[in-house]
């Protein structure tokens, strides 16, 4: 289908990307119209794939131009609707932007573009003996800008923290074509106090363009243990969750998969052997061999202590391997259950997280939706994933009924509405639920601030954040 | 909108295990090729299921994206919820042939037809079974052997069946056609190695081409073909179906299923702990081993036994990526030679700087063989390195360790 709007649209990208990629045919546009929550659809006019950061430069500076809505997309696995164009417009794939600049390991911090996958980059580090913490199980795929637009945190952010805590700085286009370099290699706040870098990650592409970033590294922990526990009911987890927070030494993950979650997971090639009808916590310790080594039966102890009868631990790293793969693949096993689910993102006071979870197999139960949860329980922070069938009439309804009963109840107990997935255009409806008019006039006037016409990802974050031409 | 993609109900419910989680994209070669999410597993289903649904209409695109596929199937081994992209790709390659959306190259249409009378293919053949035997082939696929120009596989196993009479598992072997025809010394080490190992070989009447060349293409045919081996393999009594090509097992193992197995007859030496190679001490030798897409995503084996790998008797070490495609893909070398040439040139780039003398580059599929040979061929290598299958490394030539009843030649 041509249209002369559109072929003078082909037009104009063409001439801002010489030698990158410019897609404009229905069929390469469908290819885009969804991120990680594949039901959903929005068709972009056109996507971009510059070539590298230089072609990158040169198309925001002829942006705003195009009168069209930027939307930029990395992996594209985002849970919340981020890399979609909901008010149609350009995707800019970062998917060529692929170099690692720089491995630093006597400053510990290295130089990386936007596109590189979060695993690419793990590999590279491992053989200099250093890592990057954050690790959001979409690994395997995801990529640094993605990671950094939406503040991803993972299992070891429980005691790592999140991306935020690990962009020294960060290099951004405006739609003006500036270029701005927040922090960098030193980190770093600004030109005077602000920590202007702060703006960035998390801006879920509202704000500008990233390109690179300089991120903070670790030294790789000698040793590390793997725990894995498995109680009868959610009332002796809780238990064990709150004994090792509090404990002085905390752990760097802990993780929970319910009854749900483990009969998926038993029931895939990534079985590994969990008792039926079991509640599971994985947890990990690591650090200084002997350090961690004479804090493994401690933990061990605190996990029978609070009522399991079965705790297994391993520093192999096969067996390690294992429990891991099962957990993070769980979001993509539930394909073998579903056609389609909506996961929530909600982080509660770990106090709440027997009562809430009751909450979310009441309200599934009673709708006759089947809902598996498998989340960051040492940050409270929930993924209830609500299995449907969007071919079924009226299926999708019942599930956003449930998630907005579950979100009220999370503000309630003193909640928010997203630990790590943002908020994209899934979860813009709820924002209200959180934050007053006047919050949100204040929220919104940042993004107001960097591009006045909302042309960086419209309808987004805010519901009513569009685009004027 | 009327669909103007044809799938059947059971491919249709397919696509909806697929959660878009986009585990996949990261595997795929055509995907870390061009950076076009379109050019990715996860793409390609979605244009699918669009235009199977009626949202999306047939599109040139459409048809660019599904024949840039390698087949390498790696986003199945990725995929957590199990989308059986391979069934699904073949079938819509198929519908894309037949309704004439895609048209294989001349020379592959040709030899599709050619492999389903192996009589006629193996004379056909002849005159390249020649000019190998004599060192004298000089195309880039074709990697150096010796094979015999006139007796047959089957004749040869007879023979040596009837000298040595092994007592150990009986197995059938499928010879395949190309392998027969072009690459058949790599079928008569095979022999001696199952007779070495004490293996009963046999080798069915009738058994036809496995039938992946005509997946591969989309062509018509591979019902028949796949009759035929049901006919051949399906009535005998043996431990085991064996084949040398990890790809020819793969097809016949999807035909024989759920009734009969198909092992790789290196998985299957695995486990009988096969026989030794004795090399000098001081043998500079360096085996570099790769993996076929067929044998670990296809059959999903977990690699190639390291007991078969120690028994060549070099030292050896997996290539680096060795479960990432070289870009031979069954065909996708000869319809999409400039993919597959990018595909190989990062993945052949260690043997340069590969440490060893001489440097064997091992693997266990004659496609994939000939897609490592052109490595050097076309310049991706310019160190001398040497393309063997595994078998060939375990091959006792006419030094049987097993007695022979007949005095040897
Ligand atoms: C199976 C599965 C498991 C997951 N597990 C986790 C988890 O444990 N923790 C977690 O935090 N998330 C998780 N996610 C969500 C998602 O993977 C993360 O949000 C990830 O950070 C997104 O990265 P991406 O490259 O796919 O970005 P995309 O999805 O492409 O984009 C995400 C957002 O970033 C913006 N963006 C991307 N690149 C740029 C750039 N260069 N400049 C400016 N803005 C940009 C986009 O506009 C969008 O708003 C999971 C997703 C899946 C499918
Ligand atoms: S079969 Fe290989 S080339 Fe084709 S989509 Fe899957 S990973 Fe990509
Ligand atoms: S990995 Fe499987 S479920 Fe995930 S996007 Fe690819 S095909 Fe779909």
């Amino acid at each position: 289908m041509t249209s002369p709007v559109k072929d003078s649209l082909e037009h104009q990208l063409k001439a801002l990307l010489p030698r990158g990629r410019v897609l404009t045919s229905a069929a390469q546009l469908a290819g885009y119209g969804a991120d990680g929550l594949g039901y959903k659809n929005h068709l972009p006019d056109a996507v971009v794939i510059p070539a590298d950061a230089e072609e990158l430069a040169g198309f925001m500076q002829g942006a705003r131009a195009l009168g069209v809505p930027v939307v930029m997309r990395g992996a594209g696995t985002s849970l919340s609707g981020g890399p979609v164009a909901a008010q149609g417009g350009v995707i800019v794939h970062t998917s060529a932007l692929k170099k690692i600049r720089e491995i630093n390991t006597e400053g510990f911090w290295c130089e990386v573009e936007c596109g590189v996958g979060l695993n690419d980059l793990d590999a590279a580090l491992k053989p200099h003996g250093v890592f990057y913490p954050p690790d959001p199980s979409s690994g395997p795929v995801c990529t640094l800008g993605g990671n950094v637009a939406s503040n991803a945190g993972g299992a070891h952010c429980f005691r790592y923290g999140v991306t935020s805590n690990y962009v020294l700085g960060v290099e951004a286009i405006m739609l003006d074509g500036s270029l701005h370099r927040f922090g960098g290699p030193a980190g770093g706040r600004g030109p005077w106090r602000e920590d202007w870098k702060r703006f960035m990650i998390g801006s879920e592409g509202t704000l500008a363009a990233f390109t690179r970033f300089w991120l903070r590294l670790l030294p790789l922990p000698e040793k590390v243990w793997t725990f894995r526990a498995t109680y009868p009911d959610m009332k002796t987890t809780e238990a064990a969750i709150h004994a090792l927070v509090a404990h002085s030494s905390y752990p760097a993950a802990i993780e929970m998969l319910d009854p749900r979650g483990v009969a998926m997971v038993e029931s895939s090639q990534m079985a590994c052997g969990l008792p039926e009808g079991s509640f599971m916590l994985l947890v990990e310790i690591d650090g200084p061999e002997a350090l961690v080594n004479a804090r493994v039966q401690s933990v061990a102890e605190i996990l029978r202590h609070a009522g399991s009868q079965d705790v297994m631990f391993s520093d192999e790293d096969a067996l390690r391997q294992k429990l891991w793969k099962a957990r993070k693949a769980s979001g993509g096993l539930l394909g073998q259950l579903s056609p389609s689910y909506v996961v929530q993102d909600a982080v509660i006071p770990k106090r709440a997280l027997a009562e809430v979870l009751q909450l979310v197999y009441d309200e599934a139960d009673a709708a006759n939706i089947r809902a598996v949860n498998v989340f960051h329980a040492g940050d409270g922070n929930l993924h209830p994933n609500f299995l449907f069938d969007s071919r079924v009439p009226g299926e999708l309804e019942k599930v956003e009924l449930i998630s907005k009963r579950l979100m009220q109840r999370v503000i309630e107990v003193g909640g928010t509405l997203s630990g790590e997935h943002g908020i994209g255009n899934d979860k813009s409806a709820y924002m209200p639920l959180v934050f007053g008019p006047d919050s949100m006039r204040l929220q919104l006037s940042v993004p107001a601030a960097f591009n006045p016409a909302h042309q960086m990802n419209p309808l987004k974050v805010f519901d009513n954040r569009r685009f004027v031409a | 909108m009327t669909p103007t993609l044809q799938l059947t109900i059971e491919a249709q419910g397919y696509f909806s295990n697929c959660t878009h989680c986009g585990f996949c994209l990261a595997v795929c070669p055509t995907y870390k090729l061009t950076g076009d999410e379109n050019n990715s597993p996860r793409g390609r289903l979605r244009l699918w299921s669009e235009e199977a649904a009626g949202r999306l209409q047939q599109d040139k695109w459409t048809d660019f994206y599904t024949a840039e596929c390698v087949g390498c199937l790696a986003c199945e081994t990725a995929c957590p919820a199990t989308v059986p992209y391979g069934e699904i790709f073949e079938h819509v390659r198929h519908e894309h042939v037949a309704s004439h959306r895609f048209k294989p190259k001349l020379a592959l249409r040709l030899a599709a037809a050619a492999v389903t009378h192996p009589m006629l293919f193996n004379l056909a053949m002849l005159p390249a079974r020649l000019l190998r035997s004599a060192g004298l082939s000089m195309h880039r696929f074709l990697f150096p052997g010796r094979p015999s120009a006139l007796k047959s596989t089957a004749a040869y196993a007879e023979e040596l069946m009837q000298r040595h009479r092994p007592t150990g598992p009986r197995v059938a072997f499928l010879t395949g056609c190309l392998m027969e025809a072009m690459f058949r010394e790599i079928n008569f080490a095979t022999v001696r190695v199952l007779i070495e190992n004490n293996v009963q070989v046999i080798i069915p009447d009738g058994q036809g081409c496995c039938g992946a060349f005509q997946e591969h293409t989309g062509l018509d045919g591979v019902e028949a073909l796949r009759d035929q081996n049901r006919r051949a393999f399906g009535p005998l009594d043996v431990e085991a179906i064996v084949s040398n090509s990890s790809g020819c097992g793969y097809a016949l193992g999807k035909t024989l299923q759920p009734n009969k197995q198909v092992r790789d007859v290196l998985g299957f030496l695995g486990e009988l702990g096969p026989v030794r190679r004795p090399r000098a001490r001081d043998d500079g030798t360096r085996l570099y081993v790769d993996l076929p897409c067929h044998l670990v995503h296809g059959q999903k084996a977990a690699g190639i036994p390291a007991k078969v790998l120690d028994a060549t008797g070099y030292r050896w070490e997996l290539a680096p990526k060795a479960k990432d495609c070289c870009g031979s893909g069954g065909v996708y070398n000869i319809q999409k030679p400039e993919n597959a040439s990018a595909i190989l040139a990062d993945k052949s780039a260690f043997l340069n700087e590969a440490e060893g003398a001489p440097v064997i580059l091992g693997t266990s599929n004659h496609v994939c063989m000939m897609q490592w040979h052109s490595a050097g061929a076309t310049g991706l290598v310019t160190r001398p390195y040497e393309v063997k299958h595994i078998i060939q490394l375990l091959d006792p030539g006419e030094k049987f360790s097993i007695p022979s009843t007949s005095p040897q030649p």
